[in-house]
């Protein structure tokens, strides 16, 4: 029973200041069925006082330790039984700890909207268990007026991304499953307020050029518990593929090339008395990096899936 | 299936429409245009640091027939010929008006080193060495007093280098090559100047000579536009070797002249000790019952450069001529009418208050506030067809405005020494960076307002604009949260007031 499985977005993306955020993107080899909906909504809180400064980890108590706080919403849709399709709007909100030398001000709203959608190109079961195969290609923008050049309290890189993700899975008759995928994100340009900024020589226009990255995750993972219960380890790693360093004692900025390798865990539990309920409960923590920082992220959720039309 | 095929059709060219990588630009880009003013005789302009264009000698050109003037030229008319294209796009790049490039290589310099430096492991700081420019951290610490200081010595040594140039330039008046042969195309716009001495020479081997002395990290960088600009001269067809000599003759004396003055100006002394540093502290404290105290964890020991307002001025004959009244008592209705305006603003900040106070931050790593008038500068130049001479004046005069702009303001700073809004509302944020100095008068205040009196006296048609200008870059330091109200409109006016100064000896300089 594949029923519920879709919603796991997996916390995809990275964020510039480095700050983790969960772009949701599709990134599973789980399908919702034809006519399926599911809905999520979950809360997070990440926060660091390490960061990487090119390759330095460093501590700053001009920012002492950032929090960032996401209530994220999202609905995941069957189009077809091989198709489907994803929406999502976090709000964040973020802020340095009380006892810092830079008192700035934190921010919240509207991150990006983001838009995917996931195909299944090959599902074939054998004997011993299935193999899976698809592709996402997704879109996400900016939703709110956020300043991208306000790290590392900003939002998000406030820059267009495309991407393209192609995940396969192989899954065992004993709920036992392995995952690998890979992605390429192209992004846009995110808009500064200023006229000029440096970026290994000077750039008279507010236009900032976001770097593209690669990224890679892979997981394994069980189903237990007849299906109502998946547990799964994960590694993620994200890596662009041009930009600068942030320079000594300063801050970053969208321009940067951001290097993560994180860790998570993430269990999600299907209720088998309250038809269509599950919880999600994660947590991860950025392990190595190049201007991005070390931050714990831990999050929790609802989800719930529902026909949306009569079978 | 049709719905997939149209999905994927859709975010094709959706990637197609987004893939095309726009060019950033880097430099200004301009088209080559007929100087505003031909200036055909300068003999009696005043300089800043030569007493006049003619302190400097430089020897009479060969003529034009004679042998070693018609192998320079079959020189000039080889190298054109083999020309690569790297070489080309060279000679587009540096323009007949390459003090805008210079003044755009000193912005990057400034931004690249505008980097505050970090306390170390054990709590300390440690400040940029001259005398061990490599660091950690290097030096300098192009914070806008430096970068004023640097701006100002550079455009100065080019303004007396060219007023100098002009001059011989009319006196010798030596055709240029393409007008001796029409085997040689000019890569600009005819002006009918005379060649010899080059003014581009000048530029570029004034520029950066001043500049290693400023950015001593930078010399082989800085070397090496020299030459590449130094051979863009020949390249465009506008000098032959013996022109680009003479030039870089003058420059070498201007340079030298120039930095002589910058040694003993006082800016070695600027970034006192803590002893010094606590006693303008104490003064104030004892004076006014308040003193500034940075908020930084761990604490800076000392602001930044407390003795700027020592520095010698250009045009300004004394500070305490434009040190303001003093602010507000801490605690009076007055300064609690702004900590509300203040606690109002961080509250409520607006889509138009965010964007003032970024555009006009100009905090670490960017080209400062100096830098970002400068580029205004940089502008009309080029709107308003300036001449190389008329565009170096400029950006002297400029920059001798702000730089006593800033030495003033520097002075009141450290003698009020009035706390920032974080200091004493507790629990205050701010949308822009604190700096590492007391509050009252603002910088950002006193330089933008100088900056733009001598603006509006060179480019009276942006007069109003150029005010507006300054006094919304005042504000912009209120809705950052970062300066009181009365910082910056005593600011404004203290800018005024110092740039006054320097627009005086301008309107005498021989050049209206």
């Amino acid at each position: 029973m594949i029923k519920v499985k879709i919603l796991l977005m997996t916390l995809l993306v990275v964020l510039r200041c480095g700050i983790s955020l969960f772009a949701q993107t599709p990134s599973d080899a789980i399908m919702m069925k034809k006519k399926q909906a599911c809905v999520l909504v979950e809360y997070n809180h990440g926060r660091f006082d390490q960061y990487w400064e090119g390759s330095v980890l460093r501590k700053n108590r001009t920012i002492a330790t950032v929090k960032r706080n996401t209530v994220m919403p999202m609905v995941a849709i069957g189009v077809f039984n091989k198709l489907n399709l994803y929406v999502a709007l976090p709000y964040i909100s973020t802020a340095s700890s009380e006892n810092n030398g830079g008192r700035f001000a934190g921010v919240s709203g509207l991150q990006d909207l983001s838009l995917a959608i996931k195909y299944q190109f090959l599902n074939k079961e054998t004997t011993k268990g299935s193999f899976s195969a698809l592709g996402t290609i997704g879109f996400s923008t900016p939703a709110s007026t956020y300043l991208p050049d306000y790290m590392p309290y900003s939002l998000g890189l406030g820059a267009p991304e495309l991407s393209y993700r192609a995940i396969t899975q192989y899954k065992l008759k004993n709920g036992l499953y392995l995952r690998a995928a890979a992605a390429y994100l192209w992004r846009g340009y995110a808009k500064a307020e200023r006229e000029y900024y440096y970026n290994n020589g000077s750039f008279y226009t507010p236009w900032m050029d976001v770097p593209n990255a690669l990224t890679v995750d892979a997981a394994v993972g069980l189903w237990a518990m007849s299906n109502s219960l998946q547990i799964e380890l994960s590694y993620f790693g994200s890596k662009s593929t041009s930009g600068d360093d942030i320079r000594i004692y300063n801050a970053p900025q969208p321009t940067n090339k951001i290097e993560i390798g994180r860790l998570g865990i993430f269990g999600h539990y299907y209720f088998s008395k309250l038809q269509g309920l599950g919880v999600i409960a994660y947590h991860n923590q950025v392990v190595n990096g190049r201007n991005a920082p070390k931050i714990n992220t831990t999050g929790a959720g609802l989800t719930y899936v529902f026909n949306y039309l009569k079978k | 299936m049709r719905f997939i095929k149209y999905s994927l059709l859709t975010l094709t060219a959706a990637i197609g429409l987004f893939s095309c990588e726009k060019e950033l630009p880097t430099f200004l880009s301009f088209e080559s245009y007929a100087f505003a003013n031909k200036d055909t005789n300068v003999g009696n302009w005043k300089p800043i640091l030569l007493t006049s264009a003619t302190e400097i000698s430089i020897p009479p050109p060969s003529t034009v027939t004679s042998e070693a003037y018609q192998n320079e030229l079959m020189f000039v008319k080889k190298e054109m010929a083999t020309m690569s294209n790297a070489e080309r796009q060279s000679v587009n790049y540096w323009s007949d008006n390459p003090a805008i490039r210079w003044n755009e290589i000193a912005l990057e310099l400034i931004a690249k080193y505008n980097l505050i430096p970090g306390p170390n492991a054990d709590g300390t700081y440690t400040l940029p060495n001259a005398n061990k420019p490599v660091g950690p951290p290097a030096f300098p610490f192009a914070n806008p007093p430096y970068a004023v200081r640097a701006l100002a010595y550079l455009s100065v040594a080019q303004f007396d280098g060219l007023v100098s140039a002009w001059h011989y330039k009319y006196a010798y008046n030596r055709s240029a090559p393409f007008k001796q042969t029409s085997d040689i195309t000019y890569a600009y716009i005819d002006n009918n100047v005379p060649s010899y001495p080059s003014d581009g020479a000048v530029i570029a081997t004034a520029s950066r000579k001043i500049l290693t002395a400023m950015f001593p990290l930078e010399a082989e960088y800085l070397a090496a536009k020299e030459k590449e600009h130094l051979r863009s001269l020949l390249l465009s067809g506008g000098n032959v070797q013996s022109d680009i000599d003479a030039g870089r003759q003058i420059a070498e004396t201007v340079a030298a002249k120039a930095l002589a003055r910058a040694t003993n100006d006082g800016m070695k002394n600027a970034q006192a000790s803590k002893a010094i540093s606590d006693s303008l502290a104490e003064a104030a404290f004892q004076r006014f019952g308040w003193k500034w105290e940075n908020v930084e964890i761990p604490q800076r020991p000392v602001g930044l450069v407390p003795l700027f307002g020592k520095v010698r001025t250009w045009n300004l004959p004394s500070v305490e001529l434009t040190r303001p009244a003093p602010p507000p008592a801490i605690g009076s209705a007055e300064y609690l009418a702004d900590v509300k305006i203040l606690q109002n603003y961080a509250n409520n900040v607006t889509a138009d208050t965010r964007r003032i106070a970024n555009f006009w931050q100009d905090g670490t790593n960017t080209y400062t506030p100096p830098g970002h008038w400068n580029e205004f500068a940089k502008e009309f130049i080029v709107k308003y067809q300036l001449s190389p001479l008329r565009s170096v004046r400029t950006f002297a005069y400029l920059n001798m405005a702000m730089m006593d702009a800033g030495i003033s303001c520097w002075d009141t700073k450290y003698y009020y020494h009035y706390p920032r809004p974080i200091q004493t509302i507790k629990g205050f944020k701010t949308i822009a960076g604190t700096p590492n100095f007391p509050a009252y008068t603002s910088g950002h205040s006193v330089f933008s307002a100088a900056g733009a009196e001598v603006l509006a006296y060179i480019f009276p048609n942006e007069a109003s604009i150029v005010r507006d200008w300054a006094k919304e870059a005042a504000m912009s330091r209120v809705y950052g949260g970062i300066h009181w109200t009365f910082d910056a409109s005593a600011g404004t006016k203290q800018g005024i007031d110092v740039a006054q100064y320097t627009v005086n000896v301008a309107k005498k300089d021989g050049a209206e």
